[in-house]
């Protein structure tokens, strides 16, 4: 019993970041943005996250400089891809690329470290108790006492939902993706919902970049985000942008990961490791093999 | 081509000055920290040891530049360098034979990695359409964690504290001539073949009218599928080359860590230099001369060298971007000219 509550709880931890990074990228996706810089706002976000919690030793404000930190990301891509049109692609290369340069310099300028940095003055956002439900066996154990950013990537994917596809703003943001010069000459800039679209993505990725650096670990290591985001825009592709969809997926990603960890006792652990990104691959591979078989029909 | 070259100057002096910008905001001496940097890069003694690091920078950035041009988003260097450094490296574990035919043996068996890797993505995307671009992302963190294990496990230095192999044979490693390591001439030789390919020979011409456009190749005659097959395995044998060399110029064993950055700079030497195989072969080098640079900058200015890492990030966003807008700009210039000699 207690083996399967843990890969439950592993799977739900695993499966944050790459869920609320993907929601960020379900905005630009249905914004038909080609946004490939999750990967570097997370970074960011968990940089800036250990920053703000050490220095002010309070774990609020450490995802409040996690969220901006991703936000100086998203302004860069809005500048360039946005504002300057350059191809986006190459936009979120290079930013991504900025982002590891940038969090390693200031690891080293600010923290006089290389490559890791932790502390036990940076305060780690705190588990939540729920007073009734921790008491109910076996449930009790996974609904109660998760990271407050879980239960936050919990809301977001419900928020997302409602904003995808029930509110005058979703309605734009597809509009946008679908046809923007339609959506241009009906008198509302596409241009201005792509950016607000890249914004929310920031404020997610910030999020997950928090979960990253105060959550299951507490500080920060060189390029910590290890292709969470391209693993979440994986997931984007996967279900066409769909919030429901990607939560399923990014339970799916986070339960092979846990999986992983558990096979740790009879495999090395560098095999173990290599479970996402292989269970990735094979989702890709249905997927297309499914893609294939449709159009066949 | 003036025009191409002053848009790129531009660029990177812009660049440049917002670095500046950031080391005065955080009370470095600017003037000095550059200074610094080239005056320890380009020194007569150090020049060659330069062109030596630029090496995997420039084999990368020709498998990245040669990839984007002919359409195929081969992201997978990072993972390509690292089998073809595991190749050589294994191969020079067990293999001892004269150092005439040793040397070109592990080259070709890095190369073999390297397109073996690639390989994996081309044929995921021939047989079953998966998308390169995502798979070879995964394949990066693959053979990452694959060649760890091997130098964790397999091929593990008995009595080292880190994982390490050991060193490979010696006939195997790549010969200096005092200063001037040999590797600058297996860098030159892959420079003028690829440089050939894509510019004077057919398949070069078919690689580049599919990347830019797939459809009017097609109805021309070109077999798409075979052209992406065989840009996948070249551009994979470039990066598992590059993993070669660095093997066999650098420490002569696979360290844990050995692929640094080098893959992702070479994309990043692609997008700056718009896939164009001479422009790559400059950046590689001046992103060589600025990392090489960024050690001698950090001895004495303070400076921290990862400061060059954002550089590099900064120049690529302001040159990429800035071609775009210079070029129109010229454009117009160069209409007003016009017209002006036509009224007068």
């Amino acid at each position: 019993m207690n083996v399967i509550i843990g890969l439950i709880n592993g799977m739900i931890s695993s499966a944050t970041p790459i869920l609320l990074a993907a929601l960020g990228g379900s905005l630009t996706f249905y914004a038909g943005i080609f946004n490939i810089a999750m990967e570097g706002m997370m970074l960011s976000g968990a940089f800036f996250a250990v920053l703000g919690s050490y220095y002010f030793h309070s774990w609020p404000l450490g995802i409040l400089f996690a969220i901006l930190g991703a936000l100086l990301m998203a302004l860069i891509f809005i500048l360039f891809a946005v504002v300057l049109k350059m191809d986006e692609f190459i936009t979120g290369i290079g930013l991504n690329l900025f982002a590891l340069g940038l969090t390693t310099y200031l690891l080293e300028e600010i923290f006089n470290v290389r490559g890791m940095f932790t502390s036990p003055q940076i305060v780690p956002v705190p588990s939540i108790d729920f007073p009734l439900i921790e008491n109910i066996p076996v449930i009790g154990e996974i609904l109660s006492g998760q990271n407050l950013i879980v239960y936050l990537a919990f809301l977001a994917t419900i928020l997302v939902h409602y904003l995808d596809f029930k509110t005058r703003f979703g309605l734009r943001l597809r509009a946008a993706g679908y046809n923007r010069t339609s959506l241009d000459t009906s008198g509302i800039s596409a241009n201005r919902v792509r950016i607000w679209s890249l914004i929310l993505c920031a404020v997610l990725c910030g999020l997950a970049g928090a979960f990253l650096s105060l959550g299951v670990i507490t500080g920060f290591t060189k390029g910590m985000s290890a292709g969470k985001g391209w693993i979440s825009l994986a997931a984007v592709i996967l279900v066409s942008g769909n919030p429901t969809g990607i939560a399923l997926i990014s339970l799916l990603f986070g339960f092979t990961d846990g999986l992983g960890l558990f096979m740790q006792q009879s495999l090395p652990s560098q095999f173990t490791s290599m479970v996402p990104y292989l269970a990735t691959l094979v989702a890709l591979f249905i997927y297309s093999f499914r893609l294939k078989k449709k159009q066949m029909v | 081509m003036r025009r191409k070259i002053l848009v790129n100057v531009i660029g990177v002096l812009l660049a440049f000055l917002l670095g500046a910008l950031v080391m005065l905001f955080q009370g470095y001496n600017p003037l000095e920290t550059y200074f610094r940097l080239f005056q320890y890069s380009l020194s007569p003694g150090k020049i060659t040891y330069t062109l030596s690091n630029s090496v995997p920078l420039v084999l990368t950035g020709l498998s990245a530049s040669v990839a984007f041009a002919s359409g195929a988003i081969n992201l997978g260097q990072p993972g390509q360098l690292l089998i073809g450094a595991l190749f050589a490296t294994v191969g020079g574990l067990y293999l001892n034979l004269p150092q005439v035919l040793m040397i070109p043996t592990l080259l070709i068996l890095a190369m073999v990695g390297g397109a073996l890797w690639s390989g994996i993505a081309a044929v995921l995307k021939y047989w079953f359409n998966m998308s390169e671009f995502i798979t070879t992302l995964m394949l990066n963190m693959i053979a990452d964690y694959f060649t760890y294990w091997a130098i964790t496990y397999p091929f593990f230095e008995k009595n080292a504290n880190h994982p390490q192999t050991p060193l490979i044979n010696q006939s195997g490693w790549i010969p200096e001539w005092g200063n001037f390591n040999t590797n600058i001439l297996v860098m030159i030789l892959a420079f003028v073949v690829i440089w050939f390919i894509v510019n004077r020979a057919t398949a070069g011409y078919e690689w580049r009218i599919s990347g830019q456009n797939s459809l009017f190749s097609r109805l021309g005659g070109v077999n798409i599928s075979k052209n992406y097959l065989a840009v996948m395995l070249l551009t994979g044998a470039l990066a598992g080359l590059a993993g070669g060399m660095v093997v066999m110029a650098g420490p002569h064993r696979f360290i844990k860590d050995i692929g640094a950055n080098y893959a992702w700079d070479g994309v990043m030497i692609a997008m700056v230099a718009n896939t164009d195989i001479v422009l790559t072969l400059v950046y590689g080098i001046f992103f060589g001369i600025l990392q090489t640079g960024a050690v001698g900058m950090e001895l004495i200015t303070a400076v921290p060298k990862e400061l060059i890492q954002v550089l590099q990030a900064v120049i690529v966003l302001i040159v990429v971007s800035g071609r775009v807008y210079f070029e129109s700009l010229f454009a117009s210039f160069e209409a007003r000219r016009r017209m002006r000699e036509r009224v007068a």
